[in-house]
């Protein structure tokens, strides 16, 4: 898909921070930002959250029950064995394993989750505004059809607040 | 925004961004230096040498050995004790200083993960050769199969450790890789080199840098390292319980959990010490790892070796204390005394005597004498593998089933073959992959610049 965008390029992370919360004053709508490193006041500042932990939670907490059912229908229920006179419900020697594998539960299926929420796979062409971004520019992208403004107003809040370049491209974007 | 006033600046020399991403990846860009070969080709003829004491070892089986119906467990269980022990501390390193808010594992963290998934890669070899018939090592997973119980002795720690290293090598290499594809993006963007761009660009996911992304990768290594801390922890207590769930004097101990968890990551941070001084001086990257990176590790290790010493006390003092008459025996005249003492003094010299140099700052800021401290210590370590396993071994409650262990030359080519391999390892790691988390050092760049304190604190 064809998209036009305004690109505001800035050299700093603190010029960028101040750029975006001027931006919210102006009630522009940022469509993006793209960063070298994690700038964490930007998740606040456009108001991205997660709920990614909770799912992991929520993975282990089944992974546990599983497990144990496993462990129970396995040692238990379909082929109790005498190990050394031990019962075979030999619940605290199970825990290693659930911990184990709770753990590996959680980690695969953290990976999958990461690779559909974030929307990377290996091989994936990348689809940015400026590659400068993976090394030392900070970019912020606006589509003018949904910024609430008119681009004059857009370019001049961000060449007031520092941005080294301001653009626009048309460019094929995946989000 | 986490402040370092203590440490001052993590990186020197006012670096900007782009200087970052230039200086890390310029060692991908540019032809293998002479050493790199060489070092290569040594470890390259190590790795022969293992393969032909593995093929002998899978062909005539493990009569090759000097193994015997007392001294079960030879070198190959010290081996993998020992690079279990120096994989642990990659992962610990990253993940114990990410969930504490310590930036200045920034620059130390990639090296500390890579040295680990090779470590354990080496180590996993072991047991699988050591069942002897390497082509039936799956008879240790837990399936519905035919030969006589149903499923596998969920009790044995023998099964928990194939569990846990499984696992422990699939996570510790998930971290390392989701922690290198926003520098296989730098590189992807930077590259003139099609066919670079290319590789680099399949590896890197499509990474943009975008904040949706960026969110959901923090979330992802926190969540990551957060759960692998406790894996950390959890696998080698079940290293030990191989051990400590015997009746074998000498084995037989509450203590050994946690002696087993510290001494690994008193190995693993030897071992990055080793590793990062290579790195900072062959690559000249001390702009990067700094005095201070080392101190600090110089600190946590004196720390740990004095943890060591105290546990090599306890053991001795739990021998004498409890009475039993074959504990002393195992201790006072087949550790401290008799036939292996050498291996038991060596041991407490290694790890904790010597490493107590660190308490000096001029020590600790000679690289030199870092470099030789961080190696006597991995040698130390592994003769403490040797003592426990050997010495416990070799003469246990029966005196008619006594006996001598020295190795065969297949057993000491396994040992250099998996040197070898790990060699290798780093070498490639050096050549192909960025040696230091580039966007992480960015993230710390502006940290400590502007603090109060410019001097470096020791």
């Amino acid at each position: 898909m064809q998209k036009h965008s305004i690109i505001g390029v800035f050299d700093d992370e603190d010029q960028l921070v101040q750029a975006l919360h001027s931006l919210k004053e102006h009630k522009v709508r940022v469509e993006e930002v793209y960063t070298p490193y994690p700038v964490h006041p930007v998740f606040g500042i456009l108001d991205r959250k997660t709920s990614f932990t909770w799912w992991a939670f929520l993975y282990g907490l089944m992974a546990v029950i599983g497990v144990l059912s496993f462990l129970y229908y396995t040692a238990v229920i379909d082929w109790p064995l005498n190990f050394g006179g031990k019962p075979t419900n030999a619940f605290p020697s199970f825990i290693v394993i659930t911990i184990i594998l709770t753990i590996l539960s959680i980690t695969i299926l953290s990976l999958f989750t990461f690779s559909v929420i974030a929307g990377v796979y290996p091989g994936k062409p990348a689809r940015m505004p400026d590659i400068r971004a993976t090394d030392d520019k900070f970019i912020v992208m606006i589509d003018p059809e949904n910024a609430g403004k008119p681009i004059q107003e857009v370019n001049q809040v961000l060449t007031s607040n520092g941005a080294s370049e301001v653009y626009e491209k048309e460019s094929e974007l995946s989000n | 925004m986490y402040k370092t006033e203590i440490r001052g600046p993590l990186v020197l020399g006012d670096k900007k961004f782009s200087n970052v991403s230039v200086d890390i990846t310029a060692p991908i860009d540019r032809s293998a230096p002479l050493w790199w070969k060489m070092a290569f080709f040594i470890g390259l003829l190590a790795a022969a040498w293992g393969a032909i004491a593995m093929y002998v070892t899978v062909r005539y089986g493990i009569g090759e050995w000097n193994v015997n119906t007392s001294v079960g467990w030879g070198w190959e269980i010290i081996n993998f004790v020992w690079w279990i022990g120096i994989g642990h501390a990659g992962t610990a390193f990253s993940i114990f200083l990410l969930i504490l808010r310590q930036r200045w594992r920034t620059s130390i963290n990639r090296a500390a993960e890579a040295m680990t998934v090779l470590a354990v890669g080496c180590a996993a070899i072991y047991p699988a050769i050591h069942m002897g018939r390497v082509w039936l090592a799956f008879f240790i997973f837990p399936y519905p199969n035919t030969r006589g119980p149903l499923w596998v002795n969920y009790n044995s720690p023998l099964f928990w450790d194939f569990i846990a290293i499984s696992a422990y090598l699939l996570i510790s290499a998930s971290f390392w890789y989701f922690g290198m594809v926003p520098d296989f993006a730098t590189i992807r963007d930077k590259t003139k080199s099609k066919i670079k761009k290319t590789i680099y660009g399949f590896f890197a996911f499509g990474w943009t840098g975008s904040s949706r992304e960026w969110l959901k990768y923090e979330a992802l290594s926190f969540i990551l390292g957060g759960i692998a801390a406790v894996l950390v922890v959890s696998v080698h207590s079940i290293v030990s319980t191989d051990f400590a769930a015997s009746v074998i004097p000498g084995w037989h101990t509450t203590l050994f959990p946690p002696y087993f968890v510290v001494g690994a990551i008193f190995s693993g941070f030897a071992m990055v010490m080793t590793l990062m001084i290579i790195i900072r001086k062959l690559y000249k990257f001390q702009d990067y790892v700094t005095d201070s990176h080392l101190n600090a590790i110089a600190k946590i290790l004196v720390f740990i070796s004095l943890i060591m010493g105290t546990a090599y006390a306890t053991e001795v003092f739990m021998a004498w204390y409890s009475g039993n008459p074959y504990e002393m025996f195992t201790f006072f005249h087949n550790r401290i005394t008799g036939q292996y003492t050498y291996y038991f003094w060596a041991m407490v010299i290694c790890n904790a005597i010597i490493p107590q140099l660190f308490w000096f700052k001029k020590l600790r800021k000679n690289l030199t004498v870092a470099f030789i401290i961080s190696l006597v210590i991995n040698l130390g370590m592994w003769y403490e593998r040797f003592n426990i396993i050997v010495t416990s071994l070799t003469k246990d409650y029966l005196p008619s089933a006594w006996t001598d262990y020295h190795p065969t030359w297949v057993e000491v080519g396994i040992y250099v073959g998996t040197l070898g391999m790990f060699t290798m390892g780093v070498l490639l790691f050096f050549k192909y992959i960025p040696m230091i988390a580039i966007s992480e050092v960015k993230g710390v760049l502006k940290l400590g610049n502007h603090s109060p304190v410019q001097k470096t604190v020791y």
